[in-house]
This record gives structure tokens, C-alpha cells and sequence, in this order.
């Protein structure tokens, strides 16, 4: 499988732009997931995945987002991405693997295919 | 006074630290020795140009600040800025030093010029400096430094205007303060890239370059261009590049090009330019 050349697309799923929309819908979420930067923290999560979850009041949806390791998912539903990056540090995952599964391609392809070179300047220079 | 004696913009990215820990450990990943050996130079000049106090433009994370409070503008006040714990543990370097009398005097000017900012007396600081920093200096770290971190994480982020004239106040901060010191000014933001979306892994070396040939003498150009415009054809953190106009801004019209480099190691277009002020 080739993996397709990026387009300038700045809408999703090719491109996610953060607004202050997204950081409202994605609060429990992205604090929930930055709580992980602290050692003990991390520890508490993997010990008790759901407890952890439930203490940060994400719904049933979000907690099987994050069971799933469904990254675009989480993005989608207003995580940042700094922020679901701390889950996956969490879970011995990294940037590759969401940025694998939002391209839905797998880890190894996308680190091969990258830089994914694309050309362009801006329009009116 | 003081005086601005040059200053440089560069990438910064999490995997440029780690690569750097990495390749210093044993072997540097080719991608990665490229870099390094491209930023030698930059050391070399670093070095030689003796800085008293340094200003970084910069942005951070969500490795400090949070989006329970997260700033536009912050300025970090303090004698340490300690390294962030990004989730993969610290790296082994100690913190940065700041020199709280410098940093209240350029708070105060900022200000009182409407610049509002938020004062930290207490900022760590992630990848937005540390990836870099080993690159081009060592530890015991060289000068105090005086982290100035913009939000990039979050739309609105800044125009690129609005960081033009940030870099200007921080020229009139500089010259402001009393005694003789120099003073290097540097921006950090990745060049081309995208790390979530479909689009992830893009890069647009055409782009870069066009930016670091135009970036001495063609700053009005490159402020004009919309930022969603960048983002389109750069990815959506190549907006973190407005923050390289700050740099430009608290230079000198007539500050000399020293050097540039690029490559494209991974996932982030890694590009350098350094200007120096004519000597008094």
C-alpha cells in the first residue's frame, strides 16, 4: 500500500485545528490527559485504568476512546493533541501511532513514508 | 545600556532532544547528524558573540501551562526555570538560570509599551527550548535567560504582526536597561510540519526555504501572508513560524545574515538563521 501524498486540506480528518470550541467539548479529556506528566499519576492510571478515568469525569464514550487507543477518535472529540500524546507516553505509545492512526495506516509505513514531502508556497507571494 | 548584539531563529521538536541524547550517547541517527553538524557553526558563533542575557521567544506544550489558564503571552520571571517532565521522564540537563532583575526590567518596559503579559515566577520549560539548546550550547548553560512563551497550541494565536511589534518592544526593553549588557535574542517554532490529522508527516522543504531567504531583507512580505495560508501549505504547526518574526522584530532593520541551514531530518523542517548587529 502507497501511502497518499498530504493535500493542502485544512479541514478533517486531514487536519485538525484547535479551537476554543474544541478545548470546551475536550475539558475532561485534556485534563484527564495532562494529569499523566506527574510520575505517580501515570502509575494510578495503569494500576486502575477506569477509577483513574472516573475520577476526571469522562463519559463512558471518552473512557472506551481511550481504551481503544482510538487516537483520531480523542481528537475528535476535543482532545489536543499535546495533551492525548501524555496517554499514549502512558501506554508505551508515542507520536507515531497517532499520527499512524489518523492517517490509518500502519506505525511502520507511516515512519517509513516520512518526511511525506509536498511542495507550494503561498498563495499572492 | 543594553544593547541587542544578534540573534537567531530555530526549529525545535520532542524528537530533536531525544535524537540528540541519543546520537551524543553513541551513533546519531544520519538524519539527525545532519543537524548537528549543521548547527556547529551556530554554536561556534554563540560562543564567540558572549552574550550577557538571552531572550527566547518560544512556545510550550501543554508541558507548563494548561488549558485550565493558558496565556497568549507569559514571561518567565525567576533565577530557574526548571526542564518540564513531558511524560517520557527528564532528560539529563539542569535547569536554565534567569536574572530576575533583567526580567522585571523588561516586564516593566513591555507593559507600560501594551504588551499585557503574564508574569511566572514559577515556568518550566519543555521542548520549545530544550531540544534545541544542547545543540548549541552547553551546560553550565552560558547566560541567564529570559523564556518569553507564546501561545501556539490554541487558535487565535497571535498575528504575525502582533509578534513583529512583540520583537520591537523587546528591542526598546533591551536598550532601556541600564549598563552594558549584550543581549541575544532568539525565536523557536517548528518550520513545516503536521502532527495530528491525516496530513501528518508533511513537509514542505520549498515553503522553508522560501521563508529563511526572505526572512532578512523581505520581513514585510512574509508578516502579509495569512497564517491559514502557511498552515495549508506547511501544515498546521508551521504556524509556530510567526514566532521567528519576534526575533526579526528586535533586530535591526540592517542586522547582517551570519548563516543559515536546513534539513528535514523526520516530521519537522529543521532550519536556522543568524543575524548579527553591526559592531558599535
Amino acid at each position: 500500500m502507497t501511502v497518499p501524498k498530504p493535500d493542502h486540506s485544512l479541514d478533517p480528518p486531514a487536519s485538525f485545528i484547535y479551537t476554543g470550541p474544541m478545548s470546551t467539548r475536550g475539558r475532561n479529556i485534556n485534563r484527564f490527559s495532562l494529569s499523566l506528566k506527574i510520575p505517580d499519576n501515570r502509575k494510578s492510571f495503569l494500576a486502575d485504568p477506569d477509577v483513574y478515568m472516573t475520577r476526571f469525569n469522562l463519559s463512558e464514550d471518552e473512557k472506551a476512546l481511550v481504551r481503544a487507543r482510538d487516537w483520531s477518535g480523542l481528537l475528535a472529540a476535543g482532545g489536543h493533541l499535546q495533551a492525548i500524546l501524555k496517554i499514549a507516553a502512558a501506554l508505551g505509545q508515542n507520536l507515531w501511532h497517532i499520527g499512524a492512526h489518523n492517517a490509518e495506516i500502519p506505525v511502520e509505513e507511516m515512519i517509513a513514508a516520512c518526511p511525506r514531502r509536498v511542495g507550494g508556497l503561498p498563495e499572492g507571494v | 545600556m543594553a544593547q541587542v548584539i544578534g540573534g537567531f531563529g530555530v526549529s525545535h521538536s520532542p524528537s530533536m532532544g531525544y535524537e540528540y541524547d541519543k546520537g551524543i550517547a553513541g551513533q546519531f541517527d544520519p538524519r539527525w547528524k545532519i543537524w548537528f553538524d549543521g548547527l556547529q557553526p551556530v554554536k561556534r558563533w554563540l560562543a564567540e558573540m558572549r552574550p550577557d542575557q538571552i531572550v527566547i521567544v518560544y512556545n510550550d506544550h501543554l508541558n507548563h501551562f494548561t488549558f485550565d489558564a493558558y496565556p497568549t503571552f507569559a514571561l518567565g520571571v525567576s533565577d530557574e526555570f526548571p526542564q518540564a517532565d513531558e511524560g517520557f521522564g527528564l532528560r539529563p540537563f539542569p535547569s536554565l538560570m534567569g536574572d530576575t532583575a533583567f526580567g522585571w526590567h523588561v516586564a516593566n518596559h513591555l507593559v507600560r509599551h501594551e504588551f499585557d503579559l503574564t508574569i511566572c515566577e514559577d515556568m518550566k520549560i519543555d521542548h520549545g527550548i530544550y531540544s534545541w539548546l544542547p545543540y548549541v550550547t552547553a551546560p553550565p548553560w552560558p547566560a541567564p535567560v529570559l523564556p518569553l512563551a507564546v501561545n501556539m497550541v490554541r487558535h487565535p494565536i497571535p498575528t504575525s504582526n502582533r509578534l513583529r511589534k512583540l520583537g520591537e518592544a523587546i528591542r526598546g526593553a533591551i536598550a532601556s536597561y541600564p549598563g552594558n549588557a549584550r543581549v541575544a535574542v532568539i525565536a523557536t517554532g517548528g518550520m513545516s510540519h503536521q502532527i495530528s490529522g491525516s496530513r501528518f508527516g508533511m513537509a514542505n522543504e520549498e515553503w522553508d526555504r522560501y521563508f529563511l531567504a526572505h526572512l532578512t531583507d523581505d520581513l514585510d512580505k512574509l508578516v502579509a501572508i495569512p497564517q491559514e495560508e502557511i498552515m495549508r501549505i506547511g501544515g498546521t504547526e508551521a504556524s509556530e513560524l510567526a514566532l521567528w518574526f519576534a526575533m526579526r522584530g528586535a533586530l535591526s532593520a540592517k542586522a547582517r545574515h551570519v548563516y543559515d541551514f536546513y534539513t528535514f531530518p523526520q516530521i519537522t523542517g529543521c532550519g536556522v538563521i543568524v543575524f548579527d548587529e553591526a559592531r558599535a
